[in-house]
């Protein structure tokens, strides 16, 4: 008994340090590339840490590349997003959970349908709406579609979050005189201080890693975002994976960085995002 | 917390202005008369456009000091797209006043959609039939009007790298098809792969299938049949098709080809790994630029009955255009026009291009391998545009499905002009 | 307070910003590509009223290949949960067991969900390379050269090729779900069953899924709603071929809208994504609600 299940431990224990070493492999052979030249990657050290550390890749992307203009554009739009997202989803999540009126269940699912709509279906009426408000080449052109589709997941985790913040604290309040704008934003708003988290990071990963709309809604080359970014240096770099290897790092380690700080509460809000639902 | 809501609110609010105020800023634009020009093209860093482009709009800017021509320049494939999306989204805000496109069908489409602005006017008043001959423009002639100006002028052609023809023990380049069939073996032989073509971007297969359907079938019967009036359904179209999978059958092509895009292939020939490099002859700078001594020829004839030798796949597929709606479009179709020479004249320079526009300057710096190239430009007796630029966009992307099919071996001559004869007519 | 809360200006002002977001970038362009899909329309020119016949040619067409993709992104659902979720749920199982380092497996198991899809698309495209990528290397170095591949050039490697980096991605995120279920099984009942001296595995079986079927669901949801959208990683490797090969909805609506001008068809798409979306959806609703 004792060694059966000793041995079932051996073999867990193996099994996850394979499934380890499939999902850590592609990233670290990533990082090693992006530091060697062409004659190493292609067939003298594939995958050994890099006998040159060739730190001139990193300077093609960034300069040659333009890794750093791309970096800002990401976090300009990935900021503006999650703070329109926040403060929209806030706002409806408090219509729907403590006013009253008659059809708020309703209308509540009706934001849900927003969990199940490809955001790739809509790519051709947003197209043509945003070129009418003269809004492509901005942007705004990206941040309006990103948060729109980080509401419906946004609203979820709010209204899980809202329920769960007693009644009591707002008849107190409005006892003590606070109006519907004060409740809102001296009670409610304080209190949902972790939804707010787990919303943010929901809404940054989807904006920072969107492809498909920051590739046809901008075509000027200084507001591109990482994704495109990353997409035309590959085009251009084909032959030398060197540079590629090193945006493909400049690109990630944002990420993993805060991951490695925050992974609890990056991961808690995953769980919060599906589960709440 | 309350500064961040307060930041939220103003950000909301500048979002309300901006969203609704977008256009009043550009009013002030036509003080002094300056006047600034929008270009979109695709002459990207690494494309070898690219100085041309610059060159011309820096010569034009000097001669014309109130016009300023900013340029923007997107890669080839997502372009394609954009313009598409910026054409069919309509406002005048997010439309360049000058766009560079491809000729044939894919402007067509545009003209049809009253996008375009004519340039005949331009065309009479200020250049002659000498400038700039007729048949230059007939790629981009909708209804007896002009619409754009050519920026250079290319065909498919053969390169070769002699270094490694030497090797195999050939001096010159195969003239007859039996003689390349023959200088391919020896090259294997050799432990030399003949040919690259890129399998990931079908219009490079079309760089090998259509010279050899023109070889077979000659220039008329093919443009006919690209311009919907012809049948695919034709015995020496088949026959073409089966003698392209039959090469690579033998294994003349490099197998990795099938996964690889141009660049790589490209890279492949001038880096001395195969020993033919067919496509256009924009590459021309490239190849002579190699380590190798470079030859060019066209693809050998395939059937005497139908063809000659002096024929090629080819013509003026990248020009300039403007756009109706822009506020500018009188003033930008004279600058498009005289842009689209001066490119030209430096494409040719560079070894980029072939002059679509009569020279009118000092050639003497002309690279050999460019001039070997308008030579046999000059001896030809007929040219079929490109198929994809030829085709509009539906049918030239089913074209481009059954080239590809062809490619991977799904179907052999057979079911290429059975399909197209289905698909197509 | 309650008259405070039900006063219309109020309600107008919180909802107003979410609705007009929602249904201006949401729904109304549903019902715009709704209307577009009735019509033969290249985006550009006027358009021409036809009816329902693109929905029949898009069905009945060969050369489209719509079944063909469709058929795909099914195939990609079918994998994904019998292949990644109850991969995921074991690697859940097993770290919910008070394992040593179970944070650490966790987070790097996790880690793949992090990583921008191009990023990853992109590394696979090396990793794929026929002459120098990190597979065929290895296949050489032991010997198996005949297996070597041009993974993503070949017509019947290229769908497989392109599906293991997507089930790979997400593997990581169904496991973070499932653990998350699996550590609320409340402690009482674990120990309960095993004083009745249930094996690990016994608990697992009736205690631990049962309690979990919820979060199973959901999970289920995900990876077939997930699979029918997939798109950035098809995109970035193949882009649909070689030959269609790995064609699914998604790009058979991109190349539909921007290769060939079909902006009729390519709406069409849109409307069967969105209805194949939500259709699944309840479907797998009602199908684990009549388990119960």
């Amino acid at each position: 008994m004792r060694n059966t299940s000793k041995r079932k431990q051996i073999i867990i224990y193996i099994a996850l340090i394979v499934w380890t070493i499939i999902n850590i492999f592609p990233v670290y052979w990533m990082f090693t590339f992006s530091l060697k030249s062409n004659p190493e990657i292609f067939g003298e050290n594939i995958i050994g840490l890099p006998k040159e550390w060739l730190w001139s890749n990193y300077e093609t992307a960034l300069t040659t590349g333009n890794m750093w203009l791309y970096f800002m554009n990401s976090a300009i739009v990935a900021t503006a997003t999650i703070l329109i997202t926040l403060a929209v989803s806030l706002m409806a999540t408090f219509a729907l959970t403590r006013l009253i009126w008659k059809r708020r269940k309703t209308m509540n699912k009706f934001f849900m349908l927003g969990l199940t709509i490809p955001i790739h279906a809509s790519i051709v009426p947003v197209y043509v709406t945003l070129s009418r408000m003269n809004m492509l080449n901005t942007y705004w052109a990206l941040i309006i579609p990103y948060a729109a589709f980080s509401l419906a997941m946004a609203i979820l985790v709010c209204v899980g979050f809202m329920n769960e913040i007693p009644r009591e604290l707002d008849e107190s309040a409005c006892i003590d005189g606070c109006g519907v704008f004060g409740i809102f934003f001296r009670i409610i708003v304080p209190l949902m201080k972790p939804a707010v988290a787990t919303v943010g990071i929901y809404t940054f990963l989807q904006c920072w890693n969107e492809l498909m709309f920051a590739n046809v809604f901008i075509s000027n080359s200084a507001l591109r975002t990482l994704p495109v970014g990353v997409q035309a240096l590959s085009g251009q770099y084909t032959t030398e994976w060197g540079p590629i290897g090193a945006a493909l790092v400049l690109a990630t380690f944002p990420t993993l960085i805060v991951y490695i700080f925050l992974s609890k509460k990056i991961q808690e809000s995953f769980i919060a995002g599906a589960v709440k639902g | 917390m309350k500064k961040i809501l307060a930041l939220i609110l103003a950000l909301c609010t500048v979002f309300m202005f901006t969203a609704c105020g977008g256009s009043d800023s550009e009013e002030a634009a036509s003080d002094g008369d300056q006047v600034t020009l929008k270009l979109w093209c695709i002459a990207t860093e690494s494309d070898a456009n690219r100085p041309a482009y610059l060159q011309a709009i820096e010569d034009y800017e000097a001669a014309h000091p109130n016009v300023k021509i900013e340029m923007e320049a997107f890669e080839n494939e997502s372009y394609k797209t954009k313009i598409k999306a910026a054409m069919s989204g309509g406002s005048a805000e997010d439309l360049p006043d000058m766009f560079f496109t491809w000729s044939g069908a894919f402007l067509g489409d545009f003209v049809a959609a009253d996008k375009v602005a004519c340039l005949d006017d331009v065309y009479k008043n200020n250049y002659t039939s000498e400038q700039i001959p007729d048949v230059m423009l007939s790629t981009t002639t909708y209804d007896g009007k002009h619409y754009a100006a050519p920026t250079t002028y290319n065909i498919v052609a053969m390169y070769a790298n002699m270094d490694l023809l030497k090797e195999a023990g050939w001096d010159h380049i195969p003239a007859t098809y039996e003689e390349l069939t023959k200088c391919c073996d020896d090259l294997l032989a050799k432990d030399i792969i003949p040919f690259g073509c890129a399998g990931s971007e079908t219009w490079c297969v079309t760089e090998y299938l259509e010279p050899i359907i023109q070889k077979s079938i000659g220039y008329e019967d093919l443009n006919k049949i690209f311009a919907g009036e012809g049948t695919w359904n034709d015995e020496d179209i088949k026959k073409s098709v089966d003698t392209l999978q039959d090469m690579i059958d033998k294994g003349y092509f490099d197998p990795s080809g099938i996964a690889l895009g141009n660049d790589e292939v490209k890279a492949n020939f001038l880096a001395g790994k195969t020993a033919f490099y067919q496509n256009g002859t924009w590459n021309t700078g490239e190849v002579a630029d190699a380590d190798f001594e470079a030859g060019v020829a066209l693809f050998p004839l395939m059937n005497a009955d139908r063809a000659t030798a002096n024929q090629a796949i080819g013509g003026p597929s990248d020009v300039l255009a403007v756009c109706a709606d822009s506020p500018n479009a009188d003033l930008a179709s004279e600058v498009v026009v005289e842009l689209g020479k001066e490119i030209c004249h430096y494409n040719y320079l560079n070894a980029v291009g072939l002059p679509a526009w009569t020279p009118d300057y000092d050639t003497g710096d002309v690279k050999p391998l460019m001039i070997e190239i308008s030579d046999i430009v000059s001896k030809c007796d007929g040219m079929t545009l490109f198929g994809d630029t030829a085709m509009s966009a539906d049918p030239a992307q089913i074209y481009l499905d059954y080239v590809a099919k062809v490619y991977g071996g799904e179907i052999d001559g057979q079911g290429f002009i059975d399909g197209l004869t289905k698909d197509l007519q | 307070m309650n008259r405070m809360y039900s006063n219309r200006v109020y309600i107008a002002i919180f909802l107003l910003p979410a609705l007009v977001l929602f249904c201006g970038v949401l729904i109304a362009p549903i019902g715009a590509s709704g209307y577009f899909s009735l019509y033969d329309w290249n985006g550009l020119a006027g358009k021409t009223f036809i009816g329902f016949d693109n929905y029949k040619e898009l069905f009945t067409s060969d050369s489209i290949g719509f079944m063909k993709a469709l058929g795909n992104s099914l195939l990609l659902a079918g994998l994904s949960v019998f292949l990644q979720l109850p991969l995921a749920l074991a690697l859940a199982l097993a770290l919910g067991n008070r394992i040593k380092g179970e944070r650490v497996f966790l987070s790097v198991f996790f880690m793949p969900v992090l990583i921008s899809t191009v990023v990853i698309g992109q590394l696979w495209l090396k990793i794929y390379n026929p002459d120098y990528g990190i597979l065929n290397v290895a296949l050489r170095a032991v010997g198996l050269d005949n297996l070597a591949q041009i993974w993503l050039g070949n017509v019947s490697t290229a769908l497989p090729a392109v599906f293991v980096p997507i089930l790979w991605q997400y593997v990581g995120y169904h496991m973070l779900l499932l653990y998350a279920g699996v550590k609320s099984v409340p402690t009482e009942l674990r120990e309960a069953a095993m004083l009745d001296g249930a094996t690990n595995g016994q608990v697992n079986r009736y205690i631990v899924l049962p309690y979990i079927k919820p979060i199973i669901k959901i999970s289920v949801i995900f990876a077939v709603t997930g699979s029918l959208k997939s798109f950035d990683l098809i995109y970035v490797l193949t882009n649909g071929g070689p030959l269609h090969s790995t064609e699914v909805p998604s790009t058979l609506m991109i190349s539909m809208l921007f290769l060939r001008n079909r902006y009729g068809m390519g709406s069409t798409i849109a409307v069967l994504l969105i209805l194949l979306c939500f259709g699944f959806a309840l479907l797998i609703s009602v199908i684990f609600k009549e388990e119960d």
